[in-house]
């Protein structure tokens, strides 16, 4: 009976495993719209990425944002190879349970200038997802804020700040550069207003009666 | 001289000797009964594996065998995992958003990013109230997303009230959205 099962065992264990890496091996289909020599590469990539437990779709979306662009495949390549390279480093900071948003969002830090220290710090100050604080670090430094200046107001508001509240931040921070204010100055006082904002929520929100 | 118990055999010999009535469709009965009984080796393999399915069956396995059989599961699991790139976050948490962009020349514009895989024909905007007001609506999940509009099929612009990608690689200007979990959205 157990060579019987082992007759039939193996052969199926050894299918699922084929079937398994040939789907794995598949090219999506989207990247139908690169050209025959840059789809092969690119795929390779992605196959390489998605081996390494790194999110694909931003790596596809790349891509396909090239293609659509009309940039040239050594281009595209370039591209996709430097946000594998960009994912595979916020994932180091980050850790392995950081989310594919969160990856995204910690590869643009990345880009902009923040050092993984940085991204590892926010991870350890905050329990809430960091997707919008790496994504507002990210658009502060775009915005002309030095990295240091960014990443120090980002951090001292990721304990507590809440997505809107970052949110809300970053756009004051934006609206006094536009009136014509330095943006480390702008970034140091609007993070002082969303701090202390913060603070007067949060005492609201403890003195709320019935609040579990 | 009479011997009652010769007579009594004599008897029994005659009603044995009688012939016997058959039924005469007893031979159709009995060959249809036949007919219907299984054939050992007639039956199909479809059929042989449903039978073999359906019987109980004891499975001895040595403690190597058994650990290689766990070793096998746990490398398909593993595999099947592998191929699950971290989700986007689900559809139930996805917000609308509304883009716009005041272009008064425009014949046409559409709205193309990282949620429409870049698709100039998936998202076209349509003008809203005056000429110049052009507006789109997405759904959007949790992340951060580059986007552009394409203006009458050549001309890139990245949406001035939104921030610029400055991880942009490919020259053409894009923007930034980002979309947060907790109703913060930019």
């Amino acid at each position: 009976m157990t060579r019987a099962f082992i007759r039939m065992a193996v052969p199926l264990l050894a299918a699922m495993l084929v079937a398994g890496h040939a789907a794995a091996q598949q090219i999506d289909p989207r990247l139908e719209r690169l050209d025959a020599t840059t789809r092969p590469t690119v795929a390779a990539v992605i196959d390489s990425a998605r081996t390494a437990m790194l999110p694909t779709e931003p790596l596809v979306q790349r891509a396909l944002e090239g293609a659509t662009k009309r940039a040239s495949g050594e281009m595209i390549v370039a591209a996709v190879r430097r946000l594998a390279v960009d994912l595979g480093h916020a994932r180091e900071s980050l850790g392995s349970t950081a989310s594919g948003a969160e990856l995204t969002a910690g590869a643009a830090a990345l880009r902009a200038g923040a050092s993984q220290t940085i991204l590892t710090e926010l991870r350890r100050t905050r329990r809430e997802p960091l997707t919008v604080p790496l994504a507002v670090l990210a658009d502060l430094v775009s915005s002309g804020v030095p990295v240091d200046s960014a990443a120090a107001a980002v951090l001292s508001l990721a304990k507590r700040a809440r997505d809107g509240d970052l949110i809300e931040f970053r756009r004051a921070v934006e609206r006094d550069i536009a009136l014509g204010a330095p943006p480390a100055a702008a970034t140091a006082a609007a993070a002082t207003a969303t701090a202390q904002s913060v603070d007067v929520n949060a005492g609201a929100r403890q003195q709320r009666p019935g609040r579990p | 001289m009479f011997d009652p118990v010769d007579d009594l055999i004599e008897r029994i010999a005659r009603h044995l000797r009688r012939p016997v009535q058959i039924d005469p469709a007893l031979d159709g009965r009995v060959m249809r009964e036949i007919t219907a009984l299984p054939t050992p080796g007639g039956a199909t393999a479809l059929g042989k594996a449903w039978r073999w399915l359906r019987r109980p069956h004891q499975l001895t396995l040595t403690p190597l065998g058994g650990l290689a059989a766990a070793a096998a599961l746990a490398v398909v699991v593993f595999l099947s995992r592998m191929d699950r790139t971290p989700s986007p976050a689900p559809r139930a948490e996805s917000r609308v958003f509304q883009f716009v962009l005041v272009a008064p020349r425009a014949t046409r514009i559409s709205l193309v990013g990282d949620f429409n895989d870049w698709d100039a024909t998936r998202t076209p905007m349509r003008r809203a109230g005056s000429e110049a007001l052009w507006t789109a609506v997405v759904p959007l999940a949790p992340g951060r997303y580059h986007y552009a509009f394409l203006v009458d099929g050549s001309r890139w612009l990245a949406d001035p009230s939104a921030p610029v990608a400055r991880d942009e690689d490919y020259g053409a200007p894009s923007s930034v959205v980002t979309v947060g979990a907790g109703g913060g959205d930019s």
